[in-house]
C-alpha cells in the first residue's frame, strides 16, 4: 500500500499548506482599506510612506489596494457597488467624478481642513470628494534624446510626422491621464477638430498603454522621448535623481488642469477611522504627496520644496465643464476608440 | 446473461466518473452559463438582446474581431514558413543534434506565455540582448531592431512561441511515413524535387493542416502576449478586449457578448482540428522510422541545414536563456539582489515585496491543483475506458473546458465572485478551482492512453480470485498507472504554476501568484525582478520537460 501512503502524505502536505493561503490575509476588523491608483501605491508612489507614517502615528492598520489606473479603479468600485471592501477611495479626478458621484456610493464629509484649501479647487460642491492634490497635464521631453530645437510647442506640433514613434500615449478608457489628454484636445481643437488631431497623432505614437505607470516606465527606459504626464513630473527627477534631463513642455495655448479627490464610502463600517485618514491626507500627508506623487498640494499651508521651481507654470489652464462632460463623455470615448482602432 | 459481478463492476466504474462530473458541471459549466447569460442582460437589468446587438454592430468590436483573426492567420503563416524547412530537415536526415532539436521543440508546450513575453522583451527589446549585441558589433548609437510595440512584435512573438509545435508535429509525422511511395517515384524516373512536391507534400498535408489549425487556435486566443506587446485599441484581440471590458471598463455584458463570439469561433476551430486529427489517423499507416542519410549530399545543402539548425536553436533557446542571465546580471554586473529580494532577505518595495508570498501561493495552489487533477483525471479515465456506452460523450465532457479560452473561464468566476461576500480564502479557492478546470483535460489526455494499455484480463483474474472491483482497481490498476499519474501530476502542477489568463481575469488585486507578480513587474519595468521570478518558472517547466521525456515510451508488461 505504498501508493496509499504517498497519497496520504501528499494530502497532509496540502492541508498544511492551506493555512498559508490565509497567511497575513486575515484582516483585522480595524484595518482600513484604501483603494488608490497603482502609481500612488507603487514603487515610486507616496502610498507606502504615507501609510507607514499614518500607522505609526495612530497605531492602526491600513491596507492600500492598487487597482490599475484611476479610471480602472473607479470602474472596479462602481461594479463592486455596495459590496466593495473599500473604506476610502483616493485619486478620483474632477474629470471622471461625475460617474462615481451619481452612484451615491460616497458620502459627504466636511473636513476641518477644507477651509485651508483654496476655493477654486473645491470641484465637488457636495463634499463627497475632497481635493488632495492637483496639477496640469503636460508632455514631458527627454532632453538627451530630443534636441531642444526639435521640441514641440503646441498639441498641433505633435501631429507632425517628425515625431513618428517618439510619443507614448495612454488609453482614456482606462486612465485618468489618458482622459486628461482627450479633454485637452477637445478644448484645443473643438468638437470639429479633435478627432482629426488624434488621427494624425496616432501615427506618431510608439504605443498606447493602459495606464500612466507603464507609459512613464517606458519613457524613463528610453523607449521614446515624449510622454503625456504632468508639468510637475519633472520635480520627481530633480528631487530623487538630481537630474534635469526631463523637462515639462509648456504650450502657450494652454494646458488641461486636473484635481484629484479622496472620498469616504457611505457603506464603510469604519467611518471615524476613514475621516481620520482623510484628515491626515489633507494635512500632514500633503508634503509627502507633493514630493512623491509630484503634484501640487491643495492645502495652502503646505511649504512647497524648491524643486517645484523646475515645474513650469502654464500661462493658461482650463478645467473640464462638468455638465458638458457628463453629457458627452461616453460619446467622446466611443468616437476616440473608433478612430484609434482604424 | 448479466451476472451480479458485471453489474457491480459497471456500477463501480460508473461512479468513478462522478467526482469529475460534479467538478465539470459546477465549476466549469455553471460559471460559463453565468457568463453567457450576462450577454442577454440589458442596461435595465431585464432580458435583452441589446448587448449582443451592440457588440456586433459596433465598428470598434468588429475591428477587434477582424484584427484577432488576421493576426492569428498571419502568425500561423509565419510559423509555417519557419517550421516547414525545419520539419523537412528533421525528417530527411539524421544529424547529430537532431534529437536535441526535436526535444527542444517541445518547449513551447511546457512554458507559460508570460515567460515567452518576458524572454521576448529581454531578447528582442530596444534595450534587449540582440540590440545590445548588434550595437556593440557595429558600434551603433541607436538600437537597429525596433520590433517592440508593433504588429511585427505580435507576429514575431507568436511565431517564436508556435513554430516549434508545427515543426515537431509535422516532422514526427513525416518520419513515420512509409517511404516506399517515394522510392517507387524515383524508380519511375521522377526527380527529387518532383517527388517531393507531387508525392511527399500532398501526403504531409493533413499533418500540416492539423498542426496549423492548432497554432491558429492558440494565436486566436492569445492574451498575455497581446496584453504586453500590443497596446491601444488598434492591437487588441478578443481576449484582451474581454478582459478590458470586464475588469477595466466594468461592462460585464459587453464582455459576455464578446465571449459568445469567441467561444463560437474556437469551437468551430476545435471541430476542424479534431476532424483533421481523425483524417490524420486514417490516412497513413504508422511505420517505424527508416534509417536516414546523415546529411544533405551537396555542400550548399549542408551549410543551409547547419544554418537553419543553429538559428532555430538560437531562436528557441536564446530568449529563455536571456531571462536566466538577466536575473543575475545587469549593466552594473553580477548580483543576486533580486533573489535576495524574492526570498525577503532584503527589503523590497511594492510588487517585488509580494514576490515571496506569490511563490508560496503558487506552490500551494499548484500542489493542490495537481493532486486534485490527477485524482479526477484518473477516475474519469477509468470510467471512460471501462464503460460500455457513452465512452465518446464522457471523453468529450472531460475535454470540454478546452473549447473555452481561459480568459472566459476566469470571467465566469469573476462575475460570480463579485456577487459573493468573501475574503481571501474564497478568492484562493476560486483560483484553485479555475486551475483545476483548466488542467483536467491535460491530465485526462495523459491518463487515458495509459489506462487503455492495462488489459481487462488483470481485473477479471483478480475478480475470479474473489476480489471486488474496487479492490482490484486500487491494488492492481492504480499501481500500474503510477508513472502516468506522476507525469500528469507534474503537468497539472506546471499548468497551475504558469496559469496567467484566468487568474488575472478572475482575481482581485489581493491575490498574488508568480505569473501575476511577473506581469506587474514587467508593467513597472522591473525586468530584473521579473526575470528572477521567471527563472523559477523555467525550472518548473524544465522539470515537466524531463518528466514527460522519461515517461514516454514506457509500456506495461
Amino acid at each position: 500500500m505504498k501508493l496509499h501512503r504517498t497519497a496520504l502524505i501528499l494530502v497532509a502536505i496540502t492541508l498544511l499548506l492551506f493555512p498559508l493561503f490565509g497567511q497575513g490575509k486575515q484582516e483585522r476588523q480595524d484595518t482600513l482599506v484604501v483603494y488608490a491608483y497603482d502609481a500612488f501605491t507603487g514603487d515610486w508612489g507616496p502610498g507606502p510612506a504615507l501609510v507607514a507614517a499614518y500607522e505609526a502615528e495612530y497605531n492602526t492598520k491600513v491596507r492600500l489596494v492598487g487597482s490599475g489606473d484611476a479610471v480602472e479603479m473607479m470602474n472596479r468600485l462602481v461594479s463592486e457597488g455596495a459590496r466593495t471592501p473599500a473604506d476610502v477611495v483616493l485619486g478620483i479626478t474632477d474629470d471622471m467624478a461625475g460617474q462615481l458621484l451619481e452612484t451615491g456610493l460616497l458620502r459627504p464629509y466636511e473636513s476641518p481642513y477644507l477651509s485651508e484649501i483654496p476655493a477654486f479647487l473645491h470641484f465637488d460642491p457636495t463634499s463627497c470628494l475632497l481635493p488632495f492634490d492637483y496639477g496640469n497635464y503636460a508632455f514631458i521631453v527627454d532632453s538627451q534624446r530630443l534636441e531642444e530645437e526639435a521640441w514641440p510647442t503646441s498639441l498641433g506640433d505633435l501631429a507632425d510626422s517628425r515625431y513618428k514613434d517618439k510619443i507614448i500615449l495612454i488609453d482614456p478608457r482606462t486612465s485618468s491621464v489618458g482622459l486628461g489628454l482627450l479633454l485637452w484636445s477637445i478644448e484645443e481643437f473643438g468638437e470639429e477638430g479633435w478627432l482629426t488631431w488624434w488621427e494624425a497623432v496616432k501615427k506618431n505614437a510608439l504605443t498606447i498603454t493602459d495606464g500612466w505607470s507603464s507609459a512613464y516606465g517606458l519613457f524613463t527606459e528610453g523607449e521614446a522621448p515624449l510622454v503625456i504626464s504632468f508639468t510637475t513630473s519633472v520635480v520627481y527627477h530633480v528631487l530623487n535623481e538630481e537630474s534635469t534631463r526631463y523637462r515639462a513642455l509648456i504650450f502657450p495655448s494652454g494646458h488641461q488642469a486636473t484635481i484629484e479627490g479622496v472620498g469616504i464610502l457611505a457603506g464603510s463600517p469604519r467611518q471615524s477611522e476613514a475621516e481620520r485618514f482623510v484628515d491626515f491626507i489633507l494635512s500632514e500627508g500633503q508634503l509627502e504627496i507633493a514630493i512623491t506623487n509630484s503634484m501640487y498640494p491643495t492645502n495652502a499651508s503646505t511649504p512647497l520644496p524648491p524643486a517645484f521651481d523646475w515645474a513650469p507654470k502654464p500661462e493658461h489652464s482650463f478645467s473640464a465643464d462638468r455638465t458638458r462632460l457628463e453629457k458627452n463623455l461616453e460619446r467622446w470615448l466611443t468616437e476616440w476608440t473608433e478612430v484609434m482602432s482604424r | 446473461m448479466r451476472t451480479k459481478g458485471t453489474i457491480e463492476e459497471g456500477r463501480f466504474y460508473q461512479r468513478m466518473a462522478l467526482p469529475a462530473l460534479v467538478v465539470i458541471s459546477l465549476f466549469f459549466v455553471l460559471p460559463l452559463l453565468f457568463t453567457l447569460s450576462s450577454a442577454f442582460i440589458g442596461p435595465g437589468g431585464g432580458f435583452s438582446l441589446s448587448p449582443i446587438k451592440a457588440v456586433f454592430t459596433d465598428p470598434y468590436t468588429l475591428r477587434v474581431m477582424r484584427f484577432t483573426i488576421t493576426q492569428a492567420a498571419l502568425s500561423t503563416l509565419a510559423s509555417l514558413l519557419v517550421a516547414l524547412p525545419g520539419a523537412y530537415l528533421l525528417s530527411s536526415y539524421s544529424f547529430r543534434s537532431k534529437s536535441l532539436i526535436l526535444a527542444l521543440s517541445a518547449i513551447p508546450f511546457v512554458i507559460p506565455s508570460i515567460l515567452v513575453v518576458l524572454g521576448f522583451v529581454i531578447f528582442f527589446g530596444n534595450n534587449g540582448f540582440l540590440n545590445q549585441l548588434l550595437m556593440a558589433l557595429f558600434s551603433l548609437s541607436e538600437p537597429p531592431l525596433k520590433i517592440l510595440y508593433s504588429y511585427k512584435a505580435i507576429i514575431l512573438a507568436h511565431t517564436f512561441y508556435n513554430f516549434p509545435i508545427i515543426m515537431n508535429l509535422v516532422a514526427t509525422y513525416a518520419m513515420h511515413l512509409d517511404r516506399r511511395q517515394e522510392a517507387a517515384s524515383y524508380t519511375l524516373g521522377a526527380s527529387k524535387s518532383e517527388t517531393f512536391f507531387r508525392i511527399t507534400l500532398p501526403r504531409l498535408l493533413p499533418a500540416i493542416i492539423s498542426s496549423a489549425s492548432l497554432v491558429f487556435l492558440f494565436c486566436f486566443s492569445s492574451f498575455a502576449i497581446i496584453l504586453v506587446l500590443g497596446g491601444g485599441p488598434r492591437y487588441s484581440t478578443m481576449e484582451v478586449e474581454i478582459y478590458r471590458q470586464a475588469r477595466m471598463v466594468g461592462s460585464a455584458s459587453a464582455a459576455a457578448a464578446l465571449s459568445l463570439f469567441s467561444i463560437l469561433v474556437t469551437s468551430l476551430l476545435l471541430a476542424a482540428y479534431s476532424k483533421s486529427q481523425q483524417r490524420l489517423v486514417q490516412s497513413e499507416a504508422y511505420k517505424e522510422p527508416l534509417l536516414l542519410e546523415r546529411r544533405p549530399a551537396h555542400a550548399l545543402g549542408r551549410i543551409l541545414a547547419l544554418l537553419y539548425a543553429l538559428s532555430a536553436l538560437l531562436f528557441i533557446l536564446a530568449p529563455i536563456a536571456s531571462v536566466i542571465v538577466r536575473s543575475v546580471y545587469s549593466t552594473s554586473g553580477f548580483s543576486l539582489k533580486w533573489y535576495r529580494q524574492l526570498l525577503n532577505l532584503e527589503r523590497a518595495s511594492s510588487h517585488m515585496g509580494s514576490a515571496l508570498a506569490a511563490l508560496t501561493n503558487s506552490l500551494a495552489i499548484a500542489l493542490t491543483v495537481s493532486i486534485l487533477a490527477v485524482a479526477l483525471g484518473t477516475s474519469l479515465a477509468a470510467s471512460i475506458e471501462r464503460r460500455k456506452r457513452g465512452k465518446g460523450a464522457l471523453e468529450m465532457l472531460g475535454m470540454l473546458s478546452m473549447t473555452v479560452s481561459s480568459v472566459i473561464i476566469g470571467l465566469g468566476y469573476f462575475l460570480i465572485a463579485s456577487r459573493l461576500h468573501g475574503g481571501a480564502s474564497l478568492s484562493y479557492a476560486l483560483v484553485v478551482l479555475a486551475h483545476l478546470v483548466i488542467a483536467l483535460p491535460f491530465t485526462l489526455r495523459v491518463m487515458l492512453p495509459e489506462y487503455r494499455k492495462i488489459p481487462l484480463s488483470y481485473t477479471n483474474s483478480a475478480r475470479t480470485l474473489g476480489s471486488t472491483t474496487g479492490h482490484a482497481f486500487f491494488t492492481i490498476e492504480l499501481p500500474l498507472l503510477r508513472g502516468a499519474m506522476v507525469s500528469s501530476a507534474i503537468f497539472a502542477f506546471a499548468i497551475s504554476m504558469g496559469e496567467f489568463n484566468a487568474t488575472l481575469t478572475l482575481s482581485s488585486s489581493t491575490i498574488v501568484t508568480l505569473p501575476i507578480v511577473m506581469y506587474r513587474l514587467i508593467g513597472s519595468y522591473n525586468y530584473q525582478g521579473a526575470c528572477a521570478l521567471g527563472t523559477i518558472l523555467i525550472i518548473v517547466s524544465a522539470l515537466v520537460f524531463i518528466a514527460t521525456g522519461t515517461t514516454k515510451g514506457k509500456k506495461h508488461a
